[in-house]
């Protein structure tokens, strides 16, 4: 069986809570309209004021400009952020995982090059693994990176990329040299990507929702130095895998929904009918209990244990709660009631969204194929 | 929410009250005693077991132990489906002082007491109101119903006599609803982890096409979110737990009971499905596990009540409140 530890958030990252709605309140100019879904807001000013605050890459060493602070105040912070609908979407990456992988995959230089410029909020990240052929099947990328003379030619594309047409880097995970027989896995490398000066060419992908923010990259011969592979050559599916469990199992992953339950709370106002309530309810029971299966992953990222099948776990769940609610908050609201308020742009927002979380950080087949591993199944 | 071991609230007399009750349960519980119960006959052998290990009093005061252990215990118990009327004895223990014997406890509804667990085999039945800590307390039961829920466990029905004691629960700082309703969500906990196990355990035997079942994508996916399903509920039960004694706790019991209870309709579903026409039989021992988890959704306010409840709360604090509520800040 599987069973998350018993663990809640200190009292020292509990406080934390009101220092950021202090800052939120302070910076209620950068955040504009309010949506929880991480991908939405994109500001590069909110994004450098909080690297100011010390909330980028703050369970960072202080070497690298990190804090030297727990995933429990990270997950404070995040939670707190993505609530609140404020715009996170240009730092995530690189705090959530791009910092965490060249710190410890990485070179000392480029440790010293890339993670300072990222805790200051003034370099994203995006990530570069799916490709046009490659969805869910990993292994099966085709972009390759090929050793010339002091560095690497890239040829090939990815695409899904978020954030690719206005962030400064791309991790990419590239083949550099064949599979063997069936092992597929060898032969992988992770790339560091300049994408506004290496010649990677960048066009936008327009989503149902009506956003741009995904992208398709396409190389073409494009020159990259030596010191950009993070680790060793050959080595990217270890580190891949790696840095997938940090995407996985953060508030992101059951938050996206959230102000369709302020919104609807609003809209029903104090003395909700019975059948409201219930909704409210509902929606929070979840909401309450990933919380806390989070802050659970939290504690095991802080004792640097493998989480890989948890983190499944809560994205899996997370991710059906985020579809849940805003469904649940149809039902309950007739079209005449819910025309032209609050409840109804978030509601249509979120509806629209809605396919993409249990696609994006891996799709939930992916995910119940790593829990299945987990028990034992695989 | 306190402490960021491990193993919160772990400790050395908590583990081995899990131990000798996984024991107990095990040695005292199978197929044959849990038919025999849904007979209506009482399990007298494994609740002198209980009695003889002191279980019967965990939680109670001067037994060394609180709410922890308590709980603790009830999730061995529903593990195991051990057919005793354990959550009503414990807390009627707890609340009145300890008693030798089965106490159990129902919901006074005029001049009965309907839904008592065992009614007919307890020596005191303490009726309460589900809205307030108002009880009354018989020491002569007198059974003039005898019913069963979904499980087939007694649910029996008791008159109120003249002689019976009023009392109050409300000397606790817990009320006595949420006690029973996070004692029925913590053994649903239990008891889906055994469904589970039966589940996973089925899907690594059987065969069909030439491998075994574990290795149907279909079968590993549902079992997956079962799984899921499962640490959900469980992990909803323990910070209830944890939640005692604070202002937290009625918020976070409605959690936990609504949680288990959604979770004991996808587990439910779903293992039955994997186990097939074999785990549909009375012979096989899955039902008597399922049972026990749909039927306690709806013991001490099912998944509804429980959610109008819980949002009234947070309708109630204004939609510029409902991220405090959810986080307690």
């Amino acid at each position: 069986m599987l069973e998350l530890d018993r663990v809640s958030l200190p009292e020292s990252s509990e406080s934390l809570r009101h220092e950021v709605r202090g800052f939120l309140e302070e910076h209620r100019d950068l955040v504009g309209e309010p949506n929880s879904d991480f991908t939405t807001g994109y500001s590069p000013e909110f994004s450098r004021a909080l690297g100011k605050r010390g909330w980028i890459g703050m369970t960072w060493p202080k070497a690298f400009g990190g804090g030297d602070r727990t995933f429990f105040d990270r997950y404070v912070i995040t939670e707190e952020l993505l609530a609140a609908g404020a715009p996170v979407s240009a730092h995530w990456i690189a705090d959530r995982q791009s910092g965490p992988l060249l710190l410890r995959f990485g070179s000392e230089k480029q440790k010293q090059t890339y993670l300072p410029p990222i805790t200051r909020g003034e370099s994203f990240f995006s990530i570069g693994m799916s490709e046009p052929n490659t969805g869910s099947d990993l292994a099966s990328v085709r972009t390759a990176a090929k050793k010339v003379d002091g560095g690497w030619v890239i040829n090939g594309s990815k695409i899904w990329t978020t954030d690719a047409h206005r962030n400064h880097f791309l991790i990419a995970l590239v083949r550099t040299s064949p599979a063997q027989g069936e092992n597929r896995h060898v032969g992988l490398s992770q790339i560091v990507v300049d994408l506004r000066n290496d010649g990677a060419k960048v066009r936008p992908i327009r989503n149902m929702a009506g956003g741009e923010d995904f992208n398709e990259i396409v190389f073409e011969d494009v020159l990259v130095p030596d010191d950009r592979i993070v680790g060793e050559p050959g080595n990217g599916w270890k580190q891949v895998t790696s840095e997938l469990s940090y995407e996985r199992s953060g508030p992101e992953r059951f938050l996206s929904a959230f102000r369709v339950l302020v919104e609807f709370v609003r809209l029903v106002g104090p003395n909700p009918l019975p059948h409201e309530a219930a909704v409210i309810g509902r929606a929070s029971a979840h909401l309450m209990t990933l919380r806390k299966m989070s802050a659970s992953v939290a504690g095991m990222l802080n004792e640097g244990k493998q989480v890989d099948v948890e983190a499944s776990l809560v994205k899996e769940l997370g991710n059906n709660f985020e579809k849940l609610l805003p469904e649940m908050t149809r039902l309950a609201t007739s079209s005449a009631r819910g025309a032209g308020t609050a409840w109804r742009s978030a509601y249509e927002q979120t509806q629209l969204l809605s396919p993409s979380f249990t696609l994006r950080g891996g799709t939930r087949e992916i995910l119940r194929g790593v829990i299945a591993r987990g028990l034992g199944l695989r | 929410m306190s402490q960021t071991s491990g193993n919160q609230g772990m400790n050395e007399q908590l583990g081995i009250i899990i131990d000798t009750g996984n024991r107990i349960f095990a040695d005292g519980v199978d197929k044959a005693v849990l038919d025999t119960a849904e007979r209506g006959e009482f399990a007298q052998s494994l609740w002198d077991a209980v009695v003889a290990t002191g279980f019967h009093v965990v939680g109670s005061a001067d037994s060394g132990t609180g709410l922890t252990e308590l709980f603790a215990l009830l999730d061995v118990a529903g593990t195991h489906a051990a057919p005793l009327p354990l959550v009503e004895t414990l807390l009627a223990n707890a609340w009145f002082g300890a008693a030798d014997d089965v106490s159990s406890i129902g919901i006074l509804d005029g001049n009965w007491i309907v839904d008592v667990p065992w009614g007919r085999r307890a020596r005191r039945v303490i009726g309460i109101r589900p809205d307030s800590g108002e009880c009354v307390i018989v020491e002569q039961v007198d059974v003039v119903d005898q019913r069963v829920n979904l499980a087939g466990e007694p649910r029996d029905v008791v008159k109120v006599p003249g002689t019976a004691r009023k009392s109050s629960t409300s000397n606790s700082s817990e009320s006595a609803w949420s006690l029973l309703a996070l004692g029925r969500a913590v053994q649903t906990g239990g008891v889906l982890s055994t469904v589970l196990d039966i589940a996973l355990q089925y899907a690594g035997e059987r065969a069909q096409f030439g491998r075994t079942l574990s290795k149907f994508q279909a079968i590993q996916h549902s079992l997956a979110v079962q799984a899921a399903e499962v640490a959900a509920a469980r992990r909803a039960a323990t910070g209830a737990v944890d939640a005692a004694g604070t202002t937290r706790f009625e918020a976070e019991v409605a959690a936990a009971k609504i949680r288990a209870g959604d979770a004991a309709t996808v587990v439910g579903e779903a293992a039955h499905q994997a186990l097939g026409a074999i785990g549909y039989t009375h012979e096989h021992r899955l039902h008597h596990f399922t049972r026990r988890a749909w039927a306690w959704r709806d013991e001490y306010g099912n998944e509804f009540d429980w959610q109008r409840k819980l949002g009234a709360m947070i309708a109630g604090d204004g939609a510029d409140n409902v991220w405090s509520f959810i986080t307690g800040r």
